[in-house]
């Protein structure tokens, strides 16, 4: 017996040694944000001891919003809860949180793209009202005009806007300034630039893109196909995916293709931050949102390295540019039992002034003239790039179309199906959701 | 023991497998002939699931994908837990350091173990096994988006991942061989070889099948080391079961629990399929013991 204990504690101890390592590789502060602040967060607390239930993905440019809410928000008797979530599990936890008549979470991050549908559904309480009685007490009206509407459908404003991304340009300036290159305006451009950096010998894959196969490439068709004036769906609900401008689009991604890494239908957005901080690629095109990161020390020796710029155009005559905008913003579910307009004073005060200044310049705030040249390292570019974005369409079953169309799109970047047939699927695949 | 005691012993067991297993069950079975979105009653829709289901083509290329991966990580398992389970069993002193330095993998939360064992092959993240192909003058080696060495790279984590579970059955089952067996085998001329074949292996075949049990029941149900190994599993053909589950019931939103459930029922009769013979021998086994 003696012998077996002589053996199990070694074994044992290593165990719970590797046991302690891993747990507290999954520690840390749920809201400790450098961009985050403490603002003034007047409600009326209901009686009692309440809890609020937030749900809200992790990113550098969202946590300063969250992070204020909960941090100013939270009394003695009202507590807000918001654990840490990815973007793939918000989008589950909001669909089954707002299938019943009792939710999870009584404040939910939503975005542009998903507003028309939940808002056809009547998953969200309209805001209007509220909007009119809050607006001067949290300078409301000092919020783009151009996002209300994109958090907006039918005439019912669905979510206070937080922030926006939009596409941005980050090029290597030092390699640009080496080969005497311009910053690439249009794809083309950027095939030059790419093609000089590659016969130079400083790297294989110069360009860098997220078309990971998930919402990330049919994001990259669709600002391609916004470039050109198009989208998948007409504001009437036409589908439009077998156009000479869906066709156009598909080909200029097909064109940057031999000058990205091989595996780039599996590379999502830190995976493209992580080639540009490890100097495999120069040029990539990401939302604004993950530029912050390229800016710090800490994350890449070439951080001093890094330019930015608005997103080029497909070609020099398209009237956009490869952009998509999303809008992010706080909406109160239908079903949530608590106050509603308890819930807007939080919402409001995390988008107030002082928490949108805070959150510059991990986040481009939903506020007007918040992001300047002076106040972001990519500030300029962002508001390049926001001017130069077509602005969205307004469609129930844009987001339905995007899932459905994604492998077939996958499967002609990756030369599986030709451009024609696949843009032929697509157009079916849409048209059956579209009924 | 006494019928009141058993039943006073027995009970709690009864209900919580009654609670996590029996119910989620019977749930299930209902729920693959209706069609079921959250927070609302089904809608029966008779056999409409199973026929969507089993006229997928995404289907039948994840039932293929899972069960070839099942069949060759069985294999891989059985036979280097056995070698490495062989090689434990004869080290005495640094047997404790090597056991649990082998379990790490185990121990390892799946999706955090396979995120760390795809950086192997990810250039962005050093890539040390592309590195290693590079120096002996090999292509680059596209691992995330060919089937093939994607299906080898699946293949691979699944073993590092389970490879201590077998070796410590099947070392715990050596561990039963009486020593008086193999002393016979060698007065009778049996080499080494011969006797792990004629007279171990026979030996613990019990063992053996416990190991093949459980290994087939975990691969079938392989799910979240594809997140991170095979980001274009749909795409390539190495999407598992469990993944075209998730993606087809609530990926991106999906609402189709009807659909989901089905799979799900058609993946138990599946299991139950591979494991007959298994479950045959542990009967016929028992049997002979009584």
């Amino acid at each position: 017996m003696a012998h077996t204990q002589h053996r199990a504690l070694p074994v044992l101890a290593l165990a719970a040694a590797g046991i302690v390592a891993l747990t507290s590789c999954g520690a840390g502060s749920r809201t400790d944000n450098a961009n985050s602040t403490t603002v003034s967060c007047d409600y009326t607390a209901p009686e009692g001891k309440t809890t609020v239930n937030v749900l809200a993905y992790n990113s550098s440019a969202i946590d300063p919003f969250t992070d204020t809410m909960v941090s100013s928000c939270t009394t003695d008797d009202v507590t807000l809860k918001h654990d840490p979530i990815d973007f793939g599990g918000q989008v589950t936890k909001t669909t089954a949180t707002l299938a019943g008549d009792t939710g999870t979470y009584d404040i939910i991050e939503t975005y542009g793209f998903v507003i028309p549908g939940f808002g056809e559904e009547g998953k969200l309480v309209p805001l209007n009202d509220l909007w009119d009685k809050y607006a001067d007490d949290y300078g409301l009206d000092e919020i783009s005009q151009s996002m209300v509407e994109g958090m907006s459908y039918d005439g019912d404003i669905y979510a206070i806007p937080m922030q926006a991304q939009m596409f941005v340009l980050a090029y290597r300036t030092d390699i640009f300034d080496d080969l005497g290159l311009e910053v690439p305006t249009t794809f083309d451009e950027m095939i030059t630039a790419a093609e000089a950096i590659k016969s130079a010998g400083l790297m294989e894959y110069p360009i860098a893109l997220p078309w990971l196969a998930t919402a990330d490439v049919t994001t990259g068709f669709q600002g391609a196909m916004n470039s050109l004036g198009a989208d998948f769906v007409t504001a009437d609900g036409q589908v439009t995916l077998d156009t000479p401008e869906a066709k156009q689009a598909v080909e200029a991604m097909l064109a940057l293709k031999p000058y990205m890494d091989p595996q780039v239908t599996t590379f999502d957005q830190p995976k493209v931050q992580q080639q540009m901080f490890n100097g495999t690629a120069a040029m990539s095109i990401m939302f604004s949102g993950r530029m912050f990161d390229l800016t710090l020390d800490s994350n890449s020796k070439l951080a001093d390295s890094f330019g930015f710029a608005g997103a080029p155009k497909i070609t020099a005559d398209a009237p956009y540019s490869y952009n998509r905008l999303s809008i992010d913003g706080w909406s109160i579910p239908f079903n949530t039992k608590l106050d509603h307009d308890m819930l807007f004073q939080m919402m409001a005060s995390a988008v107030s002034e002082d928490a949108s200044k805070a959150s510059v310049p991990a986040a481009y705030p939903a506020r007007e003239g918040m992001v300047t040249e002076k106040n972001s390292p990519y500030g300029a570019a962002a508001n390049d790039s926001i001017a130069s974005a077509m602005p969205p369409i307004v469609s129930p079953i844009a987001a339905d179309i995007t899932n459905e169309i994604r492998p077939i799109l996958v499967s002609i970047l990756n030369g599986q199906i030709s451009v024609d047939d696949g843009l032929a699927q697509m157009q079916a695949a849409g048209e059956k959701i579209a009924g | 023991m006494k019928a009141r005691e058993f039943w006073l012993l027995f009970f709690p067991s009864l209900l919580i497998m009654g609670a996590l297993l029996v119910l989620p069950l019977v749930r299930t079975v209902r729920w693959s002939f209706e069609q079921v979105r959250y927070g609302t009653p089904g809608t029966f829709v008779g056999l409409a699931n199973f026929t969507d289901a089993l006229t997928d083509p995404r289907f039948h290329r994840a039932v293929v994908f899972t069960v070839v991966v099942t069949v060759i990580t069985t294999a891989i398992l059985l036979v280097v837990g056995y070698i490495i389970a062989t090689g434990i069993n004869r080290i005495t002193t640094s047997r404790p350091l090597v056991l649990g330095i082998m379990l790490v993998s185990y121990v390892l939360p799946n999706l955090v173990g396979a995120v760390a064992f795809s950086w192997l092959f990810d250039d962005n993240f050093g890539g040390v096994v592309n590195r290693l192909i590079g120096f002996f003058g090999g292509t680059q080696v596209l691992w995330f988006t060919d089937q093939v060495p994607n299906a080898i790279l699946v293949i691979a984590n699944t073993v590092w991942h389970m490879l201590p579970f077998a070796m410590l059955i099947i070392l715990a089952g050596l561990q039963g061989v009486p020593n008086e067996l193999k002393e016979a085998a060698k007065i009778d001329g049996a080499n080494a070889f011969q006797t792990h074949i004629s007279v171990i292996i026979p030996t613990i075949r019990g063992v053996l099948g416990f190991v093949t049990l459980i290994t087939i029941m975990d691969v079938l149900r392989m799910f979240d080391n594809l997140i991170p190994l095979s980001p274009q599993a749909q795409n390539i053909g190495n999407e598992s079961i469990m993944l075209y589950v998730y993606s087809v019931a609530f990926a991106d939103g999906a609402e189709n629990l009807g659909l989901g459930s089905a799979i799900n029922v058609l993946t138990i009769i599946l299991i139950l399929v591979m494991l007959i013979p298994f479950i045959r021998g542990i009967f016929k086994e028992a049997k002979a013991e009584r």
